[in-house]
């Protein structure tokens, strides 16, 4: 294992807000210390749980988000073990107000990079407001426009904590780049991420320069949108797939598939090659489609649309996921070992490279490496 | 403290972006802003996407029509501050000046399929034959090993989410999976592990002098996300799905509704004291039991019906402030309209101005990653297509004025359409009100 980050010391005092992003950096070769108040990281009170496992050990998110990372105890009170930790810090993440804060925001060694992950950043009338995945989501517009018309407005993914992984990948972007910048100009500087700006960065769809250029309001339309046809959600035997057909090549070939299935003849008619027409049309086409579609697996109709050229893709469940055969062909679960030495599947690296940087050891024991760093 | 843009993180690392819509683009664009000088690739054969969205304004403008591909808002959001050229890279002289043009980089990214690129003779091999150490990024759908069984399938989009299980996750437990097709997280996802997979890359060849191919198959980077649920499904065989807006590890959570049509307010107090400050405020409006967070737990629809009785006779906007008050998380569940008049954002310089070629200037939004000491740098807004075509093979290649003739006369490049034609966006003259302290800026 020889990354470019072995040999950095990097200290997170996060939560969620800030997980994935020492999980990758230990992924990537950093040493990460886990600092944990006596009781535990509150990682650890999330499940789902390993049921053969004891608490503070049996967290499934802990034993992910965790993997590669140390677990050093400290009293919160104890300022002379906290310094002696944050020391020798070349990164420290924090997801507090500078006031509010573990970390002594004025003894920090001046080579230290401090990255700070907030709801909504350290100024503007909002800096004090907290946060969630929720409503993260609620202050960037996705949330609105984000469900079925008469039901409530619902988060994307909302169980993924999207919002919060999102915020942490941010914050290691900035967290390389200020690394990349102490290297060249031996300066440390401070990254800031507001939860709020990472869900604006990734919905300019309700954003205010396309608001601006079309002036619509943006609406929620369940799983089906009026773009084009057939467009969104369509149920088949064991869920659902999701087919998107805008370009005429899509089109022609969804038609000629439906056709062939079915033996709709007027599906293949030159009225429908408009997309403004089947928009039109929409309830006539989605019955059409759906004839197809409900005679046929996700994994059936995802692989024979696919080979048809079509824009097509199964509505993935975990044991779905879990059981690909791309994912499998492509040895891509992996696995780690849980407190009780059980082995258990998880999503092997993120991306693929052609230098040896990624390994992960299991999830730390709560205090394991304090006697390494405190004596 | 110095701060010009020769300290910039990414200063003097330059970059051959073949992006299509958001994946490789955004992460692009974060380069630009940190320092990099990026080369936007364009093709007139096969544009880019955001090339052909236009703009709703200029929708019956025939006679702008020539400017169409410069306008749409998405051009500036994904492509600020890089440099454009027009090159055809599927014509000999196209390819051969790429090559050339490669060799003077030191990032190669792209979202183009593998095949695609495979096709276009700008696999990895052949561009480490031109440029040994160079740090490849590639962004395929379902990765670039050919042996694989989705290796030439086709996603984007609106079909990437619920193929990695995020439209199984969206919804109301009892309802379909709502679907997700508005916005694509797995492209920002990806986007961002590129940024991250890039910087570690140029790390290691600055040190070891080292180049490395990075392969994100959009598939799997995405899954990276799903451990605990995948986890849960090895040792338990449970099938976690959607919960609505509810909270795996507490109650209440949810978004409820308010005074006025379509007015919602998102609340999470899902902490014990969360629910003491939550609790004073809710007064007799709430059934006493639920002082007992199992029962929270246990009943949260009728915990979520007598907080929506509640919530409902209040104005959205009044409640949010009362809740954060109290110290609890909450906010107005924003509409497009509410975001333009959320002084939080405009107050934190959220969206930016900066000069266009073509536009006069445009207003896109910032970088969410803010680095203190160098804050990066918006050179321009997004380029007009083949603006740069002629400065950056001359100055970055070292072609003639005569070799670049050629090449353009051949079909292997083209430069930016009717340069003297521009167009000012109908909103150009409040920009300001967006952008605080950029008053002056209205002749940038």
């Amino acid at each position: 294992m020889a990354g470019p980050y072995n040999g950095l010391r990097i200290v997170d005092t996060t939560g969620l807000a800030g997980a994935y992003a020492t999980r990758l950096f230990a992924g990537l070769g950093a040493e990460v210390i886990r600092l944990e108040p006596p009781d535990g990281s509150p990682l650890r009170r999330l499940g789902p749980f390993a049921h053969n496992v004891e608490p503070p050990e049996n967290s499934l998110w802990w034993s992910y988000l965790a993997m590669g990372t140390r677990s050093v105890v400290i009293d919160p009170q104890d300022t002379d073990a906290l310094m002696q930790i944050l020391a020798e810090a070349d990164v420290v993440f924090e997801d507090q107000l500078p006031e509010k804060s573990l970390v002594p925001q004025d003894e920090i060694s001046p080579t230290t990079i401090r990255t700070k992950i907030l709801p909504f950043g350290l100024a503007g009338p909002k800096r004090n407001w907290s946060s969630s995945n929720l409503v993260a989501w609620a202050a960037s517009g996705i949330l609105y426009t984000t469900g079925f018309t008469n039901r409530p407005p619902v988060a994307p993914a909302a169980p993924m904590q999207l919002a919060y992984h999102a915020s942490a990948a941010s914050a290691l972007v900035g967290t390389l780049l200020a690394l990349r910048s102490r290297r060249i100009t031996g300066v440390a500087q401070d990254v800031e991420i507001s939860m709020q700006e990472v869900a604006l960065s990734i919905a300019p769809e309700t954003g205010v320069p396309m608001f601006m250029d079309d002036r619509v309001h943006r609406e929620r339309s369940g799983n089906r949108r009026d773009l084009g046809r057939p467009f969104g959600l369509y149920p088949c035997k064991d869920g659902f797939v999701s087919i998107i057909v805008l370009m005429p090549r899509h089109w022609a070939a969804m038609a000629q598939w439906v056709s062939e299935t079915t033996g709709n003849e007027s599906i293949t008619e030159e009225v429908f090659v408009d997309n403004a027409v089947r928009v039109e049309a929409k309830d006539l086409i989605d019955d059409w489609v759906e004839e197809l579609t409900t005679q046929g697996t996700r994994l059936e109709l995802f692989e024979e649309g696919q080979r048809r050229g079509i824009p097509i893709t199964p509505v993935n469940t975990i044991d779905a996921l879990v059981d690909n055969p791309h994912l499998e062909a492509a040895d891509f679960w992996t696995t780690t070992q849980l407190q009780d030495a059980t082995e258990v599947t998880i999503p092997g690296a993120p991306f693929r490279s052609s230098s040896p940087w990624w390994s992960m050891a299991p999830a730390p024991r709560l205090g394991e490496h304090t006697h390494i760093y405190l004596n | 403290m110095t701060n010009t843009e020769n300290d910039l993180p990414l200063n003097g690392v330059r970059v051959f972006e073949l992006g299509i819509a958001i994946a490789s683009p955004f992460c692009g664009k974060l380069m630009a802003h940190f320092g990099a000088d990026v080369l936007k690739i364009e093709s007139r054969m096969s544009p880019d996407v955001v090339r052909i969205l236009g703009s709703a304004w200029l929708k019956d403008r025939d006679d702008l029509a020539p400017i169409s591909s410069d306008t749409s808002p998405y051009v500036s959001e994904m492509n600020a501050s890089k440099r454009s050229i027009g090159l055809e890279l599927k014509t000999k002289e196209g390819k051969a000046a790429a090559l050339q043009l490669l060799a003077e980089c030191d990032v190669f990214l792209a979202n183009f399929g593998a095949r695609a690129l495979t096709e276009l003779g700008l696999d990895y091999d052949s561009v480490a034959a031109v440029n040994p150490d160079i740090v490849y990024v590639q962004l395929p759908g379902f990765g670039s090993d050919e042996t694989m069984p989705y290796y030439p399938f086709v996603a984007w989009g609106p079909n990437q989410a619920p193929l990695v299980g995020m439209d199984d996750f969206t919804g109301h437990a009892d309802d379909p999976p709502a679907g997700i097709a508005t916005i694509a997280p797995p492209d920002y996802m990806s986007a961002l592990h590129a940024a991250i997979a890039t910087i570690t890359g140029l790390e290691q060849r600055d040190i070891t002098g080292e180049g490395v191919h990075i392969d994100i198959s959009q598939f799997e980077t995405t899954l990276a996300l799903l451990g605990p649920f995948v986890m849960d499904y090895d040792l338990t065989g449970t099938v976690y799905s959607r919960i609505g807006n509810r909270s795996m590890w507490g109650a209440p959570q949810g978004v409820y509704p308010c005074a006025g049509n379509e007015r919602w307010i998102a609340i999470s107090a899902t902490e014990a004291e969360d629910w003491t400050a939550l609790r004073t405020l809710l007064g007799s409006a709430i059934d006493l039991d639920f002082d007992n967070p199992s029962t929270r737990l246990t009943d949260q629809d009728r915990l979520d019906e007598q907080i929506a009785a509640w919530t409902s006779s209040f104005e959205v906007e009044d409640l949010a402030y009362r809740l954060q008050s109290a110290g609890i998380a909450a906010h107005v569940v924003s509409t497009n309209e509410d975001l333009l008049h959320d002084t939080h954002v405009t107050s934190r310089n959220w969206y930016q101005v900066a000069a266009s070629s073509r536009l006069g200037r445009d207003v896109f939004s910032g970088c969410a990653v803010k680095l203190s000491a160098t804050p990066g740098r918006w050179t321009a807004a997004g380029p007009s297509m083949g603006e740069h075509t002629r400065e950056v093979l001359s100055d970055v290649v070292g072609l003639s004025e005569e070799e670049i003739n050629n090449l353009i006369s051949a079909g292997g490049a083209f430069e930016q359409l009717e340069p003297d034609m521009v167009a000012t966006r109908p909103w150009n003259d409040w920009i300001h009100l967006l952008v605080p302290g950029t008053e002056d800026a209205r002749d940038l």
